[in-house]
């Protein structure tokens, strides 16, 4: 039986090699030269997700970038918010869109928050029970699908398949930068790429999101009229700190002279990626008829959301408190 | 007084070293008296000072220095410095650290450990297996089950295989990897229930004394009172199926042990340890080396709570790689290897009926507890015990039938955690009233207050209990939380409740030996002409201030300021033997250890002022580092001349004081568990908010009101009662130890183990009410567990009181309360919550009777805490017995019984279960 991650001398940290380039060209390059020598890297930024699993022993790399020291990330402005934001400063700007900045205040703790960044939380790993432990602890299951240390293990969520990964995106700003319509912004060695926000995330608890290795988050683009949007973020965890969100709903909505224009509606900490739920929000906008619209949009977003065991909450109980957080989501949508 | 040398005092506990040291014979810095506080002057001492409760024997002892003042702790600058040094912080020289390889199995049989590839691997130093340490040991003598590391088989997934001694931690963890470990996979028991049946591979073999082939590994069966009619004359019943998630104590610091051989041949063990003397037993069994040989060095302890109270196998692995090695070894936990080591609050499955005549009187309580040991016995078989005879005050009661289970499964092992054994039961008991309450449309508080003990009274089981002051803390927190105002008459979503606790002051039996042979606490002073006492104590400060508490006790009688007190409690080479910190002890046991030898140390001051003044020694009394005539303050001499003229002859003096608790508690089998020598009370209410579209319970505010006979410090007994509140609230709400599918710990860290954070925290009124313990130090009792009891029950019962739902289980996790929720609409047809009705109360006549009732009470217990001569009083008189007499002893129909009939195993209830299994010895094999 193989114990422990192969390869890696087993200590609380697995060594690595940091890099900390001070621009984006020489991260590239440090990051293209790894590759090329066949290495493996990870990017880090402000390091509250990624080293905790490190220590964990969750699938280290040799490698790791720091982004701390390229100034070009942290720039910040309504329409421009840099990967490299602390979460705290995006709350605390005073540019910030008030539900981003609510999202952002019920992210972990101020302390994780100083350090988190906003793309640390984007792109952040996703979760579960069978796989946030440590190495020890994971030996006794003998591994997951997801961190299988080379056996090729089953995940434990879902016995006998190895093909998804079926872990939890839990973070919080997602969902709100998705109904915000952001785009994010993406640079590699081949070029500079960006696409909708809503189309970053790929369904699989393992690969995430569509980076591609050596490529990085540099910035993200929100578009001009936001500040005529309102809406809010509702999160269902146990405690009021530190706590991962178990589901998260953000709504946001448009009006025109007191008439509800546009509606879009996203959710996170139910599956391996955020959902965007495009049609649902927007087919009720014709016949929109106040609380019944809003119960109905309810339901319609628990069924669709298909949360599985790996969080602290029963499966049924996240979905039930979907449809009770989209309604109080709504609720400013009420108001005259 | 000169306006500079006034400056110079200012802030000098600021300024280490900058205190000059004073003039011999000077009485300190102040040669003169400080003007007492008239207030705190009792009348012993010609002042107006009155008891409420009645008068103490330490009363002429108070010079009104330190006790019953908001004192810091005294270590407590050492822990915000960062000086303080806790296990971890110790290191020696030339230290090797240590790993431990743990089990990945459930259960299994160890076949085959290969450690050749990791003893070649460079940097590591020596390597110990359960074959270097045979011998077995565990916290109490009749239990010992455990080894330091497994010997055949392993017994829970994390369970200790080997260790070894490297010169770094990557080197140990590498060595850790290279160790080959062959198992043979055993069936596993994760359902408590199952514990309860025959099984092919019992978990330990008790040899003649084990029960079956099961897996119980202690149960009780306890029967007093008037056990055939309490069905019969009941008009309002509660039943009741509880399941108690396991909680862990979470202490901030994880285990750490350094272990050292010096040349000699001694061992120090420097370990966090809140039971230094039950480690030092242990070792001297498992290393086969006398106790003098061994040292056990207590660090600053980073939060305990029972968790850190039985001798632990790290410690025995360090010691053991440290004497193969000939190095020092220090072993550091993970957070996770807290959790395997556990000794948390047992899960358990508790069965709880109580019934109430036409009296409103409570005629009967039926107890059924399960309770899931664990691996390994540790404190199990008290707490066996104390699932049941723990809630039998402070109500009088008219039956009490308990039985009681605990068996072994493959987890990590149940132990003793605050409010040992009683919390669980406890909350149901609680509850049970609250329900029973509703049934006769009464109201809880009154139903209380008409069923309470007066003081100096013996429980159903025979327990003494002296001070009550159940009474006023109901009457307090009623009064100051608007009781009667908010309860059955908040909006849907808001509720208020009460809970009541009931806990020992102090074990009454150490476990080691018979009480009349040693004492449970003994404390040696030592002054010598610098003035400063040194105080020896093996009492154990983990937080709670017991060091502080003695160094109170000792300045108090002494009148003395602190600073002149220095404790020394950390090593068993220089302290007296005491039984550590757990039961709710130290404060009880040895402050009036430490009273008694300052008594005798104040005896010799008041002969040499005698000497000095030739004043009488019934007119001396002792103020502010002065002793001087009563009646003519002028007339007298400093401390320190005092402490001279008595070293005239023989140098520094010495004292020695001791406590050991009175001869009490009656004869039948057990009788011994749950005896004191003194027990706390405590009521709270607890107002929450419900989220009813959520489940989300979140407390408002919480009053709490606790007994402690005399808060030495108050400070430090409202800590102990926000502190109490704090973990309570994890226990009701959100902590747990969540076993997976597979059997496994699935949250072995603090993300996922969860704690309230300070957003979870409301606002807690502490009300400390002072019964004056006639034994207890200065009147004081216990301040550390009982708080933590009523919080469980004050919550559930207040939940209730927001929505009208019950729960079952704890905690009470907002996907259990919205499961709930989701039955009693459906069980209304209501399909939105919001619609849910709100419980109201319509009060009945009981009421009235229950009020005079409460009344005449009240004046009863006025009356007998302030008679100097007692007439006994047992639990029955409410019933119409002669309270004179044990009711067994003169009724027929009250009855103590400690087995059950074959009439009760044709229909046992859950952990009645365990009786159906003959023992081996008595089945003759």
């Amino acid at each position: 039986m193989p114990k422990g991650a192969i390869g890696v001398i087993k200590m609380r940290m697995p060594p690595f090699k940091l890099h900390t380039p001070n621009s984006l060209e020489d991260a590239l390059e440090i990051a293209k030269s790894i590759q090329s020598e066949g290495g493996d890297f990870d990017w880090i930024a402000g390091g509250t997700d990624l080293l905790p699993n490190y220590k964990w022993h969750l699938n280290p790399k040799d490698n790791v970038i720091s982004l701390a020291k390229i100034d070009v990330l942290t720039k910040l402005s309504p329409t421009h918010i840099g990967a490299m934001v602390r979460i705290q400063d995006l709350a605390e700007s005073g540019v910030t869109h008030p539900v981003l900045v609510k999202s952002a205040n019920s992210i972990a703790s101020v302390l994780i928050r100083r350090s988190g960044t906003v793309g640390g939380n984007i792109c952040l790993d996703t979760r579960c029970y069978w796989y946030n432990q440590t190495e020890d602890w994971r030996e006794t299951i003998d591994w997951c699908h997801k961190c299988d240390c080379g056996t090729g293990a089953d995940c434990r969520v879902i016995p006998n398949q190895n093909t998804l990964c079926v872990a939890t995106y839990q973070a919080d700003l997602a969902p709100v930068l998705m109904c915000m319509g952001a785009k994010v912004h993406l640079i590699s060695a081949e070029g500079k790429r960006e696409m909708p926000l809503n189309d970053f995330f790929e369904l699989d608890g393992m690969t995430r999101n569509k980076l591609i290795p050596g490529e990085l988050l540099t910035h993200i683009t929100i578009p001009k009229d936001i500040s005529n949007w309102s809406g809010d973020y509702q999160k269902l965890r146990q405690r009021e700190s530190w706590d991962f969100p178990e589901a998260g709903v953000a709504v946001l909505w448009k009006k025109e002279n007191n008439k509800l224009k546009e509606l879009r509606v996203a959710t996170t900490g139910l599956e391996s990626i955020p959902g965007y739920h495009d049609e649902l929000a927007s087919n009720l906008i014709d016949g929109w008829n106040g609380k019944a619209s809003i119960s109905l949009l309810s339901e319609q977003i628990r069924k669709a959301v298909k949360p599985v065991q790996n969080t602290w909450y029963s499966t049924s109980y996240r979905r039930k408190m979907v449809r009770v957080l989209t309604k109080r989501a709504c609720e400013g949508l009420l108001e005259v | 007084m000169p306006k500079d040398k006034k400056k110079e005092i200012v802030g000098y506990r600021q300024q280490s070293g900058k205190l000059s040291f004073s003039r011999p014979g000077s009485g300190g810095k102040n040669s003169f008296s400080e003007p007492r506080n008239e207030e705190l002057i009792p009348e012993s001492q010609g002042g107006e000072k009155k008891q409420p409760w009645g008068g103490h024997r330490h009363d002429e002892l108070i010079t009104g220095r330190v006790v019953g003042k908001s004192t810091s702790l005294i270590d407590s600058k050492w822990k915000v410095t960062g000086k303080a040094k806790y296990g971890d912080d110790i290191r020696l020289s030339n230290e090797l650290i240590g790993k431990i390889i743990r089990s990945p199995h459930h259960y299994a049989r160890i076949l085959s450990i290969d450690v050749t590839k990791a003893i070649e691997l460079p940097g590591v130093i020596s390597i110990a297996t359960g074959q270097d340490a045979s011998n077995k040991f565990g916290v109490l003598p009749v239990t010992k089950d455990e080894h330091a590391m497994a010997v055949d088989r392993v017994r829970h997934i994390g369970d200790l295989v080997a260790c070894v001694a490297a010169e770094d931690e990557s080197t140990a963890l590498e060595a850790v990897r290279l160790i080959d470990v062959e198992y043979e996979i055993l069936d596993s028991i994760h359902d408590m229930k199952d514990g309860l049946n025959d099984s092919n591979e019992p978990i330990h073999d008790r040899g003649i004394y084990h029960i079956g082939e099961a897996n119980i590994q202690k149960r009780v069966f306890q029967e007093f009172g008037n056990i055939e009619s309490m069905e019969t004359n009941s008009i309002a019943s509660h039943k009741k199926n509880w399941f108690f998630n396991g909680v862990n104590h979470a202490a901030t610091e994880p285990h750490a042990v350094v272990a050292d051989w010096d040349p000699s041949g001694r061992l120090t063990l420097y370990t966090p340890q809140q039971v230094p003397h039950y480690v030092h037993r242990a070792l001297a069994d498992v290393l086969e080396i006398p106790m003098h040989q061994i040292n056990v060095h207590r660090t600053f302890v980073g939060g305990g709570f029972g968790g850190k109270s039985d001798p632990f196998p790290h410690e025995m692995c360090a010691s053991i790689l440290a004497r193969k090695s000939g190095r020092p070894v220090r072993i550091t936990f993970d957070r996770e290897e807290v959790y395997w080591i556990n000794r948390g609050r047992h899960p358990s499955h508790i069965e709880m009926n109580l019934h109430a005549d036409q009296e409103g009187r409570l005629c009967g309580i039926q107890t059924d507890a399960l309770i899931d040991g664990g691996a390994f016995a540790s404190f199990g078989h008290v707490t066996t015990y104390y699932n049941g005879v723990l809630h039998t005050a402070p109500y009088e009661i008219g039956a009490f039938h308990y039985t009681g289970a605990r068996v072994w499964t493959n987890k990590p092992a149940s132990g003793a955690m605050r409010g040992h054994g009683a919390v669980n039961s406890r909350c149901a008991v609680e509850v049970g009233i609250d329900d029973i309450s509703e049934k006769l449309n009464v109201d809880p508080i009154s139903f209380r207050l008409a069923n309470l003990l007066p003081p100096n009274s013996a429980t159903i089981t025979g327990f003494r209990v002296t001070s009550i002051g159940m009474r006023e803390c109901l009457e307090r927190v009623m009064a100051e939380s608007g009781w009667k105002d908010k309860f059955r008459k908040l909006p849907l979503g808001h509720g208020i409740g009460i809970g009541c606790g009931f806990f020992i002051s102090g074990s009454g039996l150490p476990i080691h030996w018979d009480p009349n042979k040693f004492p449970h606490a003994t404390v040696h002073l030592k002054i010598d002409m610098d003035g400063g006492v040194t105080v020896h104590t093996g009492a154990a400060d983990i937080g709670q201030g017991s060091d502080t508490v003695v160094a109170q006790s000792v300045a108090e009688v002494l009148g003395l300021p602190l600073d002149m007190i220095r404790i020394k409690s950390r090593e068993t080479d220089t302290s007296p033997v005491d039984l550590g910190s757990y039961s709710s002890r130290v404060t009880f046991m040895n402050a009036n250890a430490a009273i008694s030898a300052a008594m005798e140390i104040r005896n010799k001051l008041l002969d040499a002022t005698s000497k000095i003044t030739g004043a009488p020694l019934k007119k001396l009394v002792i103020g502010d580092r002065r002793i001087f005539r009563k009646d003519d303050p002028a007339v007298g001499v400093s401390y320190l001349e005092a402490l001279h003229k008595s070293q005239e002859e023989i140098g520094a003096l010495v004292a020695s004081g001791a406590y050991r608790t009175p001869p009490m508690g009656r004869a039948h089998k057990g009788a011994g568990a749950g005896l004191a020598p003194a027990y706390s009370f405590s009521a709270y209410v607890a107002e929450v908010k419900v989220d009813i579209e959520t489940g989300q319970t979140k407390v408002k505010k919480v009053w709490a009101a606790h007994d402690c006979g005399k808060a030495l410090n108050p400070l430090a007994v409202k800590g102990q009662i926000i502190g109490s509140c704090h973990m309570g609230m994890g226990q009701v709400l959100s902590e747990e130890m969540r076993y997976g599918r597979t059997g496994n710990l699935m949250n072995t860290d603090l993300l996922d183990y969860k704690i309230p954070s300070v957003h979870e925290m409301p606002e807690v009124v502490p009300i400390i009410v002072e019964s004056n313990d006639p034994e207890g130090p200065f009147g004081a009792k216990e301040a550390g567990e009982g708080p933590l009891l009523p919080i469980l029950p004050a919550v559930c019962n207040a939940v209730y009181d927001a929505i009208g739902i019950r729960c079952d289980e704890l905690p009470i996790t907002p996907d259990r309360l919205y499961k709930n929720i989701e039955k009693k609409c459906r069980k209304l047809k209501i399909t939105d919550p919001l619609d849910l009705p709100s419980p109201r109360l319509e009060l009945s006549e009981l009421q009235l009777k229950l009020e005079k009732r409460a009344n005449e009470h009240k004046i009863r217990d006025i009356k007998r805490r302030n008679e100097s001569k007692i007439e006994p009083y047992h639990n029955g008189a409410l019933f119409g017995l002669d309270p004179t007499i044990p009711p067994d002893e003169i009724d027929d129909s009250w009855k103590v019984s400690v087995l059950p009939s074959e009439e009760y195993l044709q229909n046992p209830r859950l952990a009645g279960r365990a009786w159906l299994h003959a023992e081996r010895r008595h089945r003759g094999d």
